[in-house]
């Protein structure tokens, strides 16, 4: 009698596979994105349907654009950002950036979606406004030319996107595409600019360099996406990540972010100085501005601290330390973004009984919900990158 | 074709707001929205210090900024009269007119109401307007601003077109004291009590409003802008004038008017 038992095998050794591991993180990251998109997204649909527009809390007393607006133009920015440090690289044959152009591209995209998502709630009438922009052909406004231009910038992305996803490509070979989206970009955010800069009778928005400040406002925002995404699409394990991003994060990256720090903050000063010693009606709002610890937060946390953090070659390497001062700078562009906006339309036109003083504005809880829903579509979208199209993959 | 224009001589305005009740009632302006406001201030600081008033329509400019940064033409100039009207078909809400206008004469519909509670509550309306108040004009015009406003849109002024454009080809002033010319005399000039509001077409040389204009050095408000409004006020400083400033901060500091009582008593006491 045979009782020989058939044989088994012994149980095979418990093996750890990091590509496993990543996907499982990215997967979950995807769905953190979801489930906040739809929680912050319902509630945020629930107020609209019972408040209606009243819900952000912006007055015919002088607050016309409340922080919708300010969300929609960092989304946009941030997008464009994205886009011409990307099409940059490829337009100098900057080989060291090849491991983030097509994440770089991808989250131009995701970014802009978010943000566009946020303008449409705002809007009064958002599906008429995508005929009514296009076919009025109103050239004598900013805004046309802002819609006209997103809608061509996007397209542009679509392409250079589809070409990175190929699989063979060169940065010789993505030039002329590269060249269409750097245009463009740069042709959107100084038509953003444009939109507030153009405002005479606003000095505290009012000036020809505005469009230059918000170039390069925007590469900064770039650049501080392209280290923060990065190292969320590696769940924050720079041991994940590829030798030659971690080359690139480490020796370039650092050195553009500093700079494009310090210009911002030239910027900033340069308005904050001539604005507190200004005298012209509307530039009271520095005033009051300076009296706020939000611009020293913006200033001395946001700017000043990252940039010290990345001239010193002690720290500048260090991943941790580049998480934390992209962090701090997406914030303080966002907060000087809200201010930009937002004081600009502080001071009334008129003094009188309806406005005695400065305008009081605090962003309602629907404004606030809306910054989590661009933030959780865009991170769902770019979850989704990362999951599905292999964005960090370096193929030529 | 008449380029209409108003005249507001502020040294008769009273501040009584009948402008401000009239069109509220033309064109069922919501209680705190007024496309005519009287806007009520004080100039200086305690013990001298006076209360001044001023009202403020549309300027319908010859050069709208509200217009040129339209991004759907929703808002525009209308070349027979010189309105600036919107166009509640075409407007997406964007708001970009009301941020571009200098004078803050523009209303976004769907905000929430200024007086409490609001009123709009009270007669919803079915067919997708903002409200449908128990009385309402017979005049609905969507295409120029013209009626109750839909949701979603900017709304302002009109100079009382459904009226205005009515009148007789060639007048050249809307006089609510001529009797068959009076029904096209826009509300607020109207109604003027002491008759500080002229309205006529600034396109003929003989028209009062621009005797008056010129009789009087009338000023257009915050001409520096470049909109070229056409509303004119006139003023010899009696009483409420044309506000050269905008916000209290621009009020002088009590420390300086204190100086200043000082040195007119001292010099009374010398004088004495």
């Amino acid at each position: 009698m045979n009782n020989a038992h058939p044989q088994t095998s012994p149980p095979a050794p418990a093996t750890h596979d990091p590509a496993q591991d990543l996907a499982n993180k990215r997967l979950a990251i995807l769905i953190i994105a979801l489930v906040g998109l739809l929680l912050a997204g319902g509630q945020t649909l629930a107020n609209l349907a019972t408040q209606g527009h009243a819900a952000f809390n912006t007055t015919n007393l002088g607050l016309f654009w409340g922080l919708p607006i300010v969300i929609y133009d960092y989304f946009l920015l941030t997008s464009t950002g994205l886009a011409m440090v990307a099409s940059l690289a490829i337009v100098t044959g900057a080989e060291e950036f090849r491991p983030v152009l097509r994440r770089t591209v991808w989250l131009a995209l995701a970014g802009l979606l978010g943000g566009v998502v946020v303008l449409m709630l705002e809007l009064g009438h958002p599906l008429r406004a995508l005929w009514a922009v296009p076919f009025s052909f109103a050239f004598s406004s900013p805004l046309y030319w802002k819609v006209m231009a997103v809608s061509f910038y996007v397209l542009s992305l679509l392409v250079l996107l589809y070409r990175l996803l190929r699989t063979h490509w060169t940065l010789q070979s993505l030039r002329p595409y590269a060249l269409v989206a750097l245009a463009l970009a740069l042709s959107v955010t100084a038509i953003a600019g444009v939109v507030y800069g153009s405002q005479s009778f606003r000095p505290f928005w009012a000036s020809g360099d505005i469009p230059v400040a918000f170039i390069f406002e925007s590469l900064l925002g770039g650049l501080a996406f392209i280290y923060f995404f990065s190292y969320l699409a590696y769940a924050f394990n720079p041991k994940w990540m590829p030798a030659d991003l971690r080359h690139l994060f480490d020796t370039r990256l650092p050195t553009l972010l500093a700079l494009a720090i310090f210009i911002h903050l030239l910027f900033v000063v340069a308005r904050l100085g001539s604005g507190l010693y200004g005298n012209a009606e509307g530039l009271q709002v520095w005033q009051y501005l300076a009296s706020s610890p939000l611009l020293y937060l913006e200033l001395f946390v946001g700017l000043l601290l990252p940039l010290i953090l990345l001239m010193l070659p002690q720290t500048r390497t260090y991943p941790a330390v580049q998480i934390v001062a992209s962090l701090l700078v997406m914030n303080a562009l966002l907060i000087a973004r809200y201010e930009y906006i937002i004081g600009g339309q502080l001071v009334p036109l008129f003094k009188g009984a309806w406005a005695p003083d400065l305008i009081n504005y605090v962003p309602s809880m629907t404004g606030w919900l809306l910054l989590l829903v661009a933030i959780f579509l865009s991170n769902a979208v770019n979850a989704f990158g990362e999951l599905k199209l292999g964005l960090g993959s370096n193929e030529q | 074709m008449a380029k209409w224009g108003m005249v507001i001589d502020l040294d008769k305005c009273t501040g009584c707001q009948a402008c401000t009740t009239a069109c509220t009632m033309e064109n069922n302006r919501l209680p705190g929205e007024h496309w005519q406001d009287v806007l009520f201030y004080h100039e200086g600081t305690y013990p001298n210090v006076k209360l001044m008033w001023f009202p403020r329509p549309c300027m319908h400019c010859e050069n709208p900024s509200c217009v040129s940064v339209c991004p759907t033409k929703a808002t525009y100039k209308d070349p027979n009269g010189g309105f600036v009207l919107m166009d509640y078909n075409r407007c997406i809400g964007c708001k970009y007119c009301q941020v571009a206008c200098p004078y803050g004469v523009r209303f976004y519909v769907d905000e929430k109401a200024v007086v409490q509670p609001d009123i709009r509550g009270a007669f919803p309306s079915d067919d997708g307007r903002q409200w449908d108040p128990p009385y309402k004009g017979p005049q609905d015009d969507p295409s120029r601003g013209i009626g109750i406003q839909p949701h979603g849109v900017v709304s302002k002024c009109t100079f009382c077109y459904h009226k205005v454009s009515k009148a007789p080809e060639g007048v050249a002033d809307l006089d609510e004291d001529i009797p068959e010319l009076k029904e096209y005399v826009p509300a607020c000039v109207r109604v003027c009590p002491p008759k500080a509001r002229f309205f006529g077409d600034l396109d003929q040389p003989e028209s009062r409003v621009n005797r008056l204009i010129a009789d009087q050095r009338g000023v257009r408000l915050k001409d520096e802008t470049g909109n070229k409004p056409q509303v004119y006020y006139l003023s010899g400083g009696a009483s409420a004038s044309v506000p050269s400033l905008r916000s209290m901060a621009a009020a002088p500091a009590p420390e300086d008017a204190a100086d200043t009582i000082n040195e007119i008593s001292d010099t009374a006491s010398r004088s004495a």
